[in-house]
């Protein structure tokens, strides 16, 4: 009896706690990137020393390099202590770090590293460390999802498959010059190579296999960084103290405690000053705009919202999209649905202004997107909606208050949502429904556990027709993989040659060369034709957003992250 | 009792490989696997997702699959963790530390305040003290832990600033020495109340009603006709007797004290088995998830033998042969 209450019991307690977490981390699934260049205001000039807290809100996984990470708060963490050679600046177009290139024809890369760099263990940085870094994440014993990074330089599918022992593409100079050749010339070779060093004294010995498990991975990593890691306390804070030999300026603070917060406590704490800086949810960022100490920060990210449609079928042996399916293949119907929803409310009401309506599948903040003057706003118009479904001949027929299709069979939109336990993703997803119900097309929704849910938009499961969903974007803009139609992340399997066309020759060197303006005209001609077709409806880009305590200075943030920690310090 | 305890022991192995197979189906009926969480343009691209599918076996049969797992989990194998990248038994025992002290103080908790109120009510039933005691444990057993939890933040840490809100150490103080020892307990004193007091009703409740019932029993009567002080009759006669149902609890103790608290933790960003087990299960962390839960239903088993072995030895009219 007793036994059976006790397990009810415990079963309950299991029932609230997954919930609970699933909040937690759907939270931080929605978190991303941003670009709204503003000071601090922290007055007055650099101060030296000092300890700043830097809050995350999700224990970080404890894989602390950059070549075997997984998820963005490890990422954060790696970022305080390590750079990478090459940075990119607020229009994210690369430049020089520690490693400057030269190239002629976009094939063949000269990179000559600075001199005296050193890594925190006191050995200088050469270029073997990077050689290192390519040729573990080229080894068929990698572990770590990087490979696409390496993959283009010439002779790294051998060196994989065991057919060479060095990447033949890769030629070193001298300590502080190298070569890389790839296999082919292309646009995005630069961006899209593989730009962290490995510390060869250190990993040296270690089998490629059993790196990421090694404590200079877990417990005692190395970087090139303005902060050195001094202690870890596994899932809950990390200590950095200042590195004394920075290579690139002095250092403001002397240390750095990084610490992990839950989203329930980051208010308090924020008000408390028991924490100076961390990245906020659109959700309690309301909250933390009134208090007296704390400033908020917004930048452009790169993510956004969309609804797709499924039109086809992909058969991924093939890589082809195999069949078309009929139920949304009316441009009208999608502009008409476009239309009905009124995406500011929407925004306004679930991301609390930290969001921005897109009409486009392009973060604005790229160099490529196209702007709004150029595209369909498609301002909310139920009106305008209603008539073009009339014309198009979804009508009511049968007298239900409800649009039939155009043979007059019943037709009602079946809409998917992700279910991670967040309950903002129940009623935000209603709201759209409701939007389309509004200009009379029937509409159904179905939450689905989020896990299976991407399972079934990737294989086209029948159940799924229009589906919710996101894309971060990185510091490449080439939409190709989420877009041309031999990509199995085309979840909407649009399939236009036209459109594939476009995205080629944007990439295509003898069309474009290295003319950043001939690209961007592609991709704007891209945009208008995607922004016409509705392939998926566009709905919003968000904003990361920052809360510092006006105690720190010096951290300034734009569409590329924040600036180099070594800027920052704090005034008493 | 050897060859009761051996009996004992033979039986579990059935009941553990049959618990295997469940756990297994189980992790791996739960739609998608640790890689459909990966699914980002930014860091990866589908060839390389198939051909970590491929590595970890995902596309083996199901029977080939736990076959593999359970001849590597027999030998002391438990795999490698597909989240932390290491090996599971590293994972855990590097959790276990925080756990075990955290339960272990809230137990502690537990235990003296169920003590002082069962007693209390069990000496004086049916009075407004009692009737309060009651209320008060059945409202903290109603209350949620993650309120109880974010309630107790607010107060304590951030209006009185008496405790730190989160961690299980202050990352600054040098490990090993004594302010390191105090940091830590100063950090784990206010989850372990919130776990400690908030469990107290069951205790509470089952020691008021034994020592009750055995308050009307004859050897309490004898005692009292002898002119024994109430007091002693209470605290030391009954007390002895009212203490062996609450053995039962131990053996659930047993695997709670490891299973960690899941609320609490995260609440708390107390890094410990709970808040690991529940990554576990929404990473599909699957080599993590099965270890844990076997962990668990070994310890629960073992925690009943003991609780069972323990009845002989406090009530020696329980004979176990």
């Amino acid at each position: 009896m007793k036994n059976k209450s006790l397990l009810v019991l415990f079963a309950m307690l299991l029932v609230v706690s997954a919930f609970l977490a699933a909040c937690g981390g759907g939270g931080s699934n929605e978190a991303s990137n941003e670009s709204n260049t503003k000071e601090n205001a922290a007055e007055g000039e650099p101060q030296k020393g000092g300890t700043l807290v830097y809050g995350i809100d999700a224990p970080p996984e404890g894989l602390f390099n950059a070549a075997f990470y997984g998820i963005a708060t490890d990422a954060e963490v790696i970022a305080l202590y390590d750079e990478a050679l090459i940075e990119y600046n607020e229009k994210l177009e690369p430049i020089p770090n520690v490693a400057s290139w030269e190239t002629e024809d976009n094939k063949e890369f000269t990179f000559t590293f600075k001199e005296g760099v050193k890594w925190h263990n006191g050995e200088e940085l050469t270029v073997n460390d990077w050689v290192f870094a390519l040729e573990t994440i080229a080894n068929k014993d990698y572990d770590g999802p990087r490979y696409t990074n390496v993959q283009t330089i010439e002779g790294a599918e051998a060196f994989r498959n065991g057919e060479a022992d060095s990447i033949s593409g890769i030629e070193v100079i001298s300590d502080y010059e190298i070569k890389i050749t790839f296999d082919e010339a292309r646009v995005n070779n630069l961006t899209n190579l593989w730009a962290y060093p490995l510390p060869e004294s250190v990993l040296g010995d270690v089998p490629v296999a059993e790196m990421s498990a090694s404590e200079w991975v877990r417990t005692t990593p190395i970087g090139i960084g303005p902060f050195k890691v001094d202690k870890i306390v596994p899932g809950e804070s990390v200590e950095f103290s200042k590195n004394e030999e920075y290579w690139n300026g002095d250092v403001n603070l002397d240390k750095i405690i990084l610490r992990v917060i839950d989203n329930t406590s980051v208010v308090g704490a924020l008000q408390n000053g028991d924490v100076d800086m961390i990245s906020l949810q659109p959700v309690t960022a309301p909250e933390v705009k009134p208090l007296e100490n704390i400033n908020i920060t917004t930048y452009p990210g790169l993510t956004y919202y969309y609804v797709g449609f499924k039109l086809g079928k992909f058969d991924s042996e093939k890589q082809t999209i195999t069949e078309e399916l009929p139920k949304y293949q009316s441009k009208e119907l999608r502009q008409a649905m476009m239309y009905a929803m009124n995406r500011q409310e929407w925004v306004d009401a679930f991301f609390f202004g930290y969001a921005n309506v897109v009409n486009k599948p392009v973060p604005s903040a790229h160099w490529n997107a196209a702007d709004d003057s150029e595209l369909n706003t498609y301002e909310y118009d139920p009106e305008k909606a209603k008539q073009i479904l009339d014309d198009a001949g979804y009508v009511d027929t049968n007298g239900d208050g409800f649009r039939e299709d155009p043979n007059g069979d019943e037709f009602v939109v079946k809409f998917s949502h992700y279910a991670t336990g967040n309950p903002t993703f129940e009623s935000r997803a209603q709201a759209i429904t409701q939007y389309w119900e509004a200009v009379g097309l029937k509409s159904e929704l179905e939450m689905v556990e989020v896990n299976l849910y991407y399972e079934m938009v990737e294989k086209d499961d029948p159940a799924i027709e229009t589906f919710f969903g996101g894309w971060g974007t990185g510091v490449d803009p080439d939409p190709s993989g989420l877009w041309k139609a031999d990509q199995l992340w085309n979840y909407p399997r649009y399939n236009n040659p036209e459109s594939d066309k476009l995205l080629d020759d944007a990439l295509n060197i003898d069309i474009v060369g290295d003319d950043q303006e001939k690209r961007k005209e592609l991709y704007v001609e891209w945009q208008k034709i995607v922004n016409e077709d509705l392939p998926m409806l566009y709905i919003a880009e968000l904003e990361e957003i920052v809360a510092l305590n006006k105690r720190v200075g010096g951290a300034t943030y734009d569409v590329s992250g924040q600036n180099n920690p070594a800027e920052w310090y704090v005034t008493e | 009792m050897l060859k009761y305890s051996i009996r004992r022991l033979l039986g579990m192995i059935p009941m553990l490989i049959l618990i295997s197979i469940v756990v297994f189906s189980l992790a791996k009926l739960m739609p998608g696997d640790s890689l459909s969480g990966e699914i980002d343009p930014l860091n990866t691209n589908p060839e390389y997702i198939e051909e970590m599918r491929e590595k970890l076996g995902y596309n083996d049969p199901l029977p080939v699959q736990y076959f593999n797992w359970i001849t590597g989990f027999m030998q002391g194998d438990f795999g490698k963790s597909t989240k932390y990248k290491t090996p599971v038994a590293e994972v855990i025992m590097e959790k276990i530390p925080n756990t075990l002290f955290l339960g272990i103080m809230a137990l502690v908790i537990t235990y003296i305040l169920a003590f002082l109120m069962g007693m209390y009510s069990g000496r004086k039933p049916y009075t407004i003290g009692d009737n309060a005691i009651a209320g008060i444990n059945y409202i903290m057993l109603a209350i949620p832990s993650f309120v109880a939890a974010v309630f107790a933040i607010y107060f304590f840490a951030f209006q009185l600033n008496w405790f730190p809100f989160g961690g299980s150490v202050d990352i600054v103080v040098e490990e090993g020495t004594p302010e390191y020892w105090l940091s830590r307990l100063h950090h784990v004193l206010l989850p372990a109340i919130v776990l400690g007091a908030m469990s107290t009703a069951s205790y509470t409740q089952f020691l008021r009603n034994d020592i009750i019932e055995n308050s009307r029993k004859d050897y309490v009567r004898t005692a009292r006709a002898k002119g024994t002080a109430i007091s002693k009759i209470y605290n030391v006669h009954i007390l002895r007797n009212s203490i062996i149902p609450l053995v039962t609890f131990l053996g659930f103790d047993f695997a709670a004290l490891i299973g960690g608290a899941i609320i609490t933790e995260t609440i708390f960003t107390y890094p410990g088995i709970g808040q690991l087990f529940l990554d576990s299960v929404s990473s599909r962390d699957y080599p993590t998830l099965m270890a844990l839960t076997m962990l668990l239903s070994f310890l629960t088993l073992a925690g009943n033998l003991l609780a069972d072995l323990l009845y002989g030895i406090v009530d020696p009219r329980i004979r176990l042969d």
